[in-house]
């Protein structure tokens, strides 16, 4: 007789990680197209004082990767709501997988997407100034950045990634339950925005920018973050376990 | 021991039964045919032993386990058809050695082998195969998964006949040296009847029949001759099919209940009816098949 | 055991609505009958002949067991079954018992449904037997 296989959680959350790396390697060649369209749009610098005089003008320009992180945080929302389509969800049960493996793999794969992602968009915020001095030919005063601020840059970059996809990635499941979710979601969302801009005098959207954003504590901003990623992660997890698949 | 056990699984879409109140169990290391007839419900039970769907009532069992979201069923058993897909990223050889970092009887050199038989490049990619070759090769990862539950839903659709032939002796082959439970459902019986231990013949969700498919060729015969000859030997029976030829004859399918002699003695002919012939007459929603629709007319 | 494969398919072949593992049973026997197969000679286990022929193991092993049931061939425990003694013997009785009064009987009733006569029948037969005594 054909002796049964125990399943091991983790080895299969790991197989089913590995496989996610080579079949979503599209999603990086990706990431660093639109990584290079945002830097284009960085060129023209970010922010821009100027003052002059009768005799001479004075332009500064501020290079940032705010740019960069912007884009990449709506690839990070896009390649979220892609791996929760249904051929991708397939690709899973074609080999040995449950739907807790899938989801658990899925969100490694985010988070390896999301650390990439941060780590090419901080380091682009050099690119940026590095290009307008040699092509540009200003010239270049950059604020000195320790090792250290440079990886908590890194990391909020790569949290911020991981929020975005984590809202794709429960945006997606909710699409694979009910396709109507797909127009529901955005109008609810814009209808709400929308009131709220015009009746409310502290607008919810500025309260959740202050939350998530205007963070001096790293520790704090780290804690919301995994807090709320986690939040959305687990509902998307229990969404799909009731689902079928490969039907 | 038994690997499949389902008592009054009900599978039902759009308050639709389609599967109705089945029962049956599957033993270990035998090959089942799963027989019906398009929307008999053939697909459905097969993707809820694999774990991909879930029963809408009733008990499952794969292995002592509930199959819907178990990973220890899933760890054991294969599901191959023609739908199956793979990341267009990866070329036939990665999706190879992917598979065999899932399943831990993977035979490398045997779908290696295969797939060099039946002309694969290495480097083509899933998505750009024909029909014919799809299946080919998820059939082959399905061999060579070995897994101790091998599901194959219409394995063979689109596959030319010599490669038809080349599959089932391959699986009998590997079946041999490496005994395991197989489920295959087939429109072919025929092609697929000589690799069978059982059939399982299902009909609009419920079970029809399941034995061995020696048997089922002796569950039936067909007599022949007059009319009135006929009809008054098969008197009380069930006709599982009747067919009138010309005039005065006639062609009737009753279950074997009748001694060779005592046909011949009333001066009708008998005949061995064919397992898929019967398993097509079983499945019919008339006696007449398709002639009725004409006969009303 | 070598065997032909091409040969096997077209022994099977021959007559697809009888069951397979009575196709099985009668091509060992005409196995035996042929001098392939000799008294006290392993005969072929049920998975060689699942190989040989494309067949479930399970079909092969009922052809097999029917043999054994006819005591045309044993079983030794653990070591597979052999040919008996008088496995010729059984075999042409069996025949003769069997299919020779089967095909008989089809020859008598066909001649009655074609109104031919006793003596016209056995003058066929006759005429028959003389042409194969001749071969």
């Amino acid at each position: 007789m054909m002796s049964l296989t125990s399943a091991n959680m983790n080895v299969v959350v790991k197989r089913q990680y590995l496989f996610k790396l080579k079949a979503n390697i599209d999603a990086f060649s990706s990431l660093i197209g639109i990584q290079v369209i945002a830097l284009l749009f960085s060129l023209g610098g970010m922010g821009m004082s100027g003052s002059s005089s009768s005799y001479f003008t004075l332009t500064v320009r501020s290079y940032s990767a705010d740019v960069v992180l912007a884009f990449t945080m709506i690839w990070g929302l896009v390649t979220a709501i892609t791996i929760t389509t249904r051929p991708y969800r397939n690709f899973d049960f074609t080999f040995v997988t449950n739907r807790l493996t899938s989801n658990l793999s899925n969100v490694l794969f985010l988070v390896t997407a999301s650390l990439l992602g941060g780590v090419t968009s901080i380091l682009s915020g050099y690119l940026v100034r590095v290009a307008g001095y040699f092509f540009l030919g200003h010239t270049l005063y950059s604020s000195e950045m320790a090792v250290g601020e440079l990886i908590i840059g890194i990391i909020a970059a790569s949290l911020y990634i991981l929020t975005a996809s984590s809202i794709g990635y429960l945006f997606g499941t909710l699409a694979q339950v009910s396709k109507a979710f797909i127009i529901v979601i955005p109008a609810l969302l814009i209808g709400f925005l929308f009131l709220d801009i015009s009746f409310n005098p502290m607008p919810i959207q500025q309260e959740i920018y202050q939350f998530y954003f205007i963070e001096s504590s790293f520790i704090l901003f780290l804690i919301k973050i995994l807090l709320t990623t986690a939040i959305l992660f687990g509902t998307s997890s229990i969404l799909f376990n009731r689902m079928g698949v490969r039907q | 021991m038994k690997v499949i056990e389902c008592t009054g699984l009900t599978k039902t879409y759009l308050r639709k039964p389609v599967l109705n109140n089945l029962t049956f169990s599957i033993e270990e290391n035998t090959i089942t045919g799963l027989i019906g007839r398009n929307g008999a419900g053939k697909t459905t039970l097969l993707k809820i032993l694999a774990g991909f769907i879930q029963e809408t009532s009733g008990k499952v069992r794969v292995f002592d386990d509930g199959p819907f979201n178990s990973l220890f069923v899933s760890a054991n058993s294969i599901f191959v058809d023609d739908q199956m897909i793979f990341p267009p990223a990866l070329q036939l050889q990665e999706i190879l050695e992917v598979a065999g970092s899932f399943y831990p009887n993977w035979d490398m050199k045997l779908a290696k082998g295969l797939a060099k038989y039946f002309d694969f490049d290495p480097k083509n990619y899933h998505n750009r195969l024909s029909k014919g070759k799809t299946s080919t090769f998820n059939s082959i990862i399905g061999l060579a998964a070995r897994c101790p539950l091998t599901i194959l839903d219409e394995p063979t659709t689109g596959m030319d006949e010599a490669v038809r032939k080349d599959f089932y002796r391959a699986l009998l082959k590997d079946y041999l040296a490496h005994p395991r439970t197989i489920m295959i459902s087939s429109h072919h019986l025929n092609e697929i009847e000589d690799l069978l231990e059982d059939v399982l013949l299902i009909k609009d969700g419920k079970k029809h029949l399941h034995l061995p498919i020696s048997e089922l060729k002796e569950w039936a015969i067909g007599i022949k001759g007059p009319t009135e000859k006929v009809l008054e030997l098969t008197n009380g029976e069930e006709l599982i099919y009747e067919n009138r030829i010309g005039a005065g004859t006639m062609y009737a399918v009753v279950k074997n209940n009748f001694a060779t002699l005592e046909i011949e003695k009333a001066g009708l002919e008998r005949t061995p009816v064919r397992a898929s012939d019967l398993c097509v007459y079983l499945t019919n929603d008339s006696r007449g098949g398709i002639d009725d629709v004409f006969n009303q007319c | 055991m070598h065997y032909n494969r091409e040969e096997a398919e077209v022994i099977l072949n021959a007559d697809g609505s009888k069951p397979i593992y009575v196709q099985i049973s009668e091509w060992i026997e005409t196995e035996i009958m042929n001098g392939h197969l000799e008294s006290d000679q392993k005969v072929y286990s049920q998975y060689q002949l699942a190989e040989m022929y494309t067949i479930n193991p399970a079909t092969a092993a009922k052809g097999l067991n029917l043999l054994v049931d006819e005591n045309i061939l044993y079983k030794k425990r653990g070591l597979g079954m052999f040919v008996s003694q008088m496995a010729k013997e059984m075999i042409v009785n069996k025949r003769k018992s069997q299919t020779l009064k089967r095909l008989v009987q089809e020859l008598v009733l066909e001649a009655h449904r074609l109104q031919i006569s006793e003596a016209e029948l056995m003058e066929m037969i006759k005429a028959e037997q003389s042409e194969v005594g001749n071969e």
